[in-house]
């Protein structure tokens, strides 16, 4: 106990001292000083929320899932706090915690709803019992730091094996390696997918993960494709197949193929913690675009859109958006600094063909040089702006109607301090 | 005379996770802006061995765990043997990552039995343990074994566990400028084999590359049609001020 208060005292003082000299809103180190000191303080947190933790792990949609089931939530009468993208590692979660805590540790907040970087899941589980685990998709992402998509997929098997059977596990049904997931799991498993017949595809992009069996190695067999890995899939040798999805049909707030799936993972979460359907469908509507994720700004007077596009499966899913919105110009930057992973093969894995040769192209970010280079071999016309506040000036100056920014992750907090004037997380 | 070359992309839906494709990409743009007519053939599990040998230049690249050894039975007692006759007749080929370490005699893993390999390539590679890094990293190197290009530079990123050695037979291709390298103590990178190189550069290694691109068409040409060919110069300038400003970055 007297570990635990001096870990808050220590790890709010710290996230003050950060917040008031402007270095990052807290960050994760006030986390990391407090589990240094109290390595459970996370478990002793957790049990103050009152009514429960919600966990969403996942390549892509995270933010937007989470922010969506906080809506939720908050609309039916509870109050609910929530981590950011840029501190889903434990000490980041620990310390958004901590912020809101008081020296006893008491956290007055019905629910907490937190996404988890891929790499943190298992530990987290390990230490507290959510209500509800949701496992979103896994795609090929930042290779260097994360590792590749099945190694990733054999922690988390381990960590749901050993997870209490109290906590729900919510799986995407159409990706066969986080569906097969829930064959590991003696809980209560709840399966969510799509099933809208005109958005299917019948031939895969070229950057897909999990087209073979997760249960015997054999090809998979797809009836329809969605994107990337993700479709009506079964296994003609052992028989495995895509369980039927109980949530399919809710209707997304927001474009794009990809918000979806987020949509019916945040309805099958709400609908396990008891919340009525009508209440599910309003609140949805009133869902906003989360930080970075088809945020709209206005930049010199020109309206801009902001889609975080940060591995292939994400990025064709964003380029397809965009194209879908009609866009006229685009500005794409890639960096390639830790938070982006510092390998920026990918490029190669995103289908950039798929680009009008009408729509104006401006690359930018740390290797504007590759992104120009992919580009060139894409057969397209292109502009290159390494100085990324001349690159936004410019592109914004040039757009005929609204400017889409398909932007790293790194790459979209610089982007937000350049239009901002400061800086954000 | 009117040149056409087909490729032969080798599992291309299991070997191909780290941006592989820009090899192709790469090699089919450069054809085409030459007017060589250019054919990829995927060539995967289900796909028999006379569309194999219709190639004239072959690629194969890297991959996860799982979907290596899904591809290893195919590659080691179909395909495999058949891609060894192909390169010892001169046919161009670039293995890149895993398919370098495939195309050897083992791989022997930290723990567990030895995974053979395809005994293309005259080397075999050893997993050092936990303890020892993995050779993450932008990287660097100098040609020192193919003529044409000898002292040319190589720019690549690498992520590999495995410390590659080299046989009798395989010649190293380049000298390490920034970063480990075959296997972190020689000092040498990837291998060359006839008309057959290996790297450690994964994923797209041609487009920062094109000398080596250039040259793989070269020899597929050559060796197609039986005579000297000097391929048209292509400008890259692009590709050149890439690779100057990794190399300057990391050198």
């Amino acid at each position: 106990m007297i570990r635990q208060t001096a870990a808050l005292i220590i790890g709010q003082a710290v996230g003050q001292f950060s917040r008031l000299l402007n270095l990052g809103a807290g960050g994760t180190w006030p986390g990391e000083l407090a589990l240094s000191i109290d390595p459970h303080i996370l478990k002793n947190l957790a049990g103050h929320i009152r009514k429960g933790i919600v966990i969403v792990a996942g390549t892509n949609g995270k933010t937007t899932t989470t922010l969506m089931i906080k809506t939720i939530l908050e609309a039916n009468g509870n109050s609910v706090i929530n981590n950011s993208s840029g501190a889903n590692l434990i000490n980041g979660i620990t310390a958004s915690l901590i912020r809101q805590a008081d020296i006893w540790g008491r956290l007055n907040c019905d629910y907490a709803v937190l996404e988890t970087d891929e790499n943190s899941l298992p530990a987290i589980v390990e230490e507290i019992t959510p209500n509800a685990v949701v496992c979103l998709n896994l795609f090929r992402d930042q290779l260097d730091r994360y590792g590749e998509v099945d190694v990733i997929t054999e922690k988390w098997a381990l960590a749901i094996k050993n997870m209490n059977k109290k906590t729900a596990l919510i799986l995407n049904s159409d990706d066969p390696q986080i569906a097969f997931l829930g064959k590991k799991y003696a809980g209560k498993t709840v399966y969510f997918g799509l099933n809208v017949k005109k958005l299917q595809k019948y031939s895969f992009e070229h950057a897909t993960d999990s087209i073979f069996c997760p249960n015997c190695g054999r090809r998979l067999k797809f009836a329809a494709i969605y994107y990337s890995h993700l479709g009506w899939w079964q296994c003609l040798k052992c028989g495995l197949k895509r369980p039927d999805p109980e949530f399919f049909n809710w209707e997304s707030p927001l474009p794009g193929l990809y918000n979806k799936y987020n949509t019916q993972a945040a309805a099958a979460v709400a609908k396990t913690l008891g919340v009525e359907d009508g209440l599910i469908a309003k609140s949805l509507k009133k869902v906003s675009p989360a930080f970075g994720r088809q945020e709209e700004l206005v930049h010199q007077g020109k309206p801009l859109k902001l889609m975080l596009s940060k591995n292939p499966a994400g990025f064709n899913e964003s380029l397809r958006t965009v194209i879908g919105l009609k866009a006229k110009n685009i500005l794409l930057v890639l960096n390639d600094r830790i938070p982006d992973g510092r390998d920026v093969s990918w490029i190669w894995d995103v289908d950039f063909e798929m680009i009008p040769a009408k729509v104006q192209i401006t690359v930018a970010g740390d290797r504007a040089l590759d992104l120009g280079l992919r580009m060139k071999y894409a057969g397209l016309k292109y502009a290159v702006e390494t100085v990324l506040s001349n690159a936004i000036n410019k592109a914004a100056g040039q757009a005929e109607e609204k400017l889409y920014v398909l932007p790293t992750y790194s790459a979209m907090l610089d982007i937000r301090k350049i239009i901002s004037g400061k800086k954000i997380l | 005379m009117k040149f056409k070359l087909t490729i032969a992309w080798l599992y291309p839906d299991l070997m191909s996770t780290y941006g592989d494709r820009g090899n192709l990409i790469c090699l089919e743009k450069r054809c085409s802006w030459r007017k060589i007519e250019v054919e990829i053939k995927n060539i995967t599990l289900e796909t028999g061995i006379s569309e194999l040998l219709t190639a004239d230049l072959l690629f194969m690249g890297g991959a996860q765990d799982r979907q290596q050894k899904v591809a290893a039975d195919d590659f080691i007692h179909h395909k495999g043997p058949v891609i060894k006759r192909m390169i010892n007749s001169d046919i161009p080929a670039l293995f890149v990552c895993a398919a370098y370490q495939a195309a050897g005699y083992y791989y022997k893993p930290y723990h567990g039995k030895d995974i053979p390999g395809a005994g293309i390539f005259d080397l075999y590679t050893e997993h050092p343990g936990d303890q020892k890094q993995r050779l993450i990293g932008n990287c660097a190197s100098e040609i020192v074994n193919l003529s044409e290009l000898k002292g040319t530079t190589l720019v690549g990123f690498e992520n590999h566990g495995g410390r590659t050695y080299l046989g009798g037979k395989m010649k190293p291709l380049a000298k390490v400028l920034t970063g480990g390298g075959n296997n972190g103590e020689d000092g040498f990178e990837g291998g060359v084999y006839r008309h057959a190189i290996g790297s450690y550069y994964h994923g797209p290694l041609l487009p920062k590359n094109p000398q080596l691109a250039d040259w793989l068409i070269a020899r597929a040409l050559e060796v197609k049609y039986r005579k000297k060919i000097k391929l048209q110069p292509l400008v890259s300038f692009e590709e050149k001020v890439a690779h100057k400003k990794m190399l300057k970055s990391i050198t």
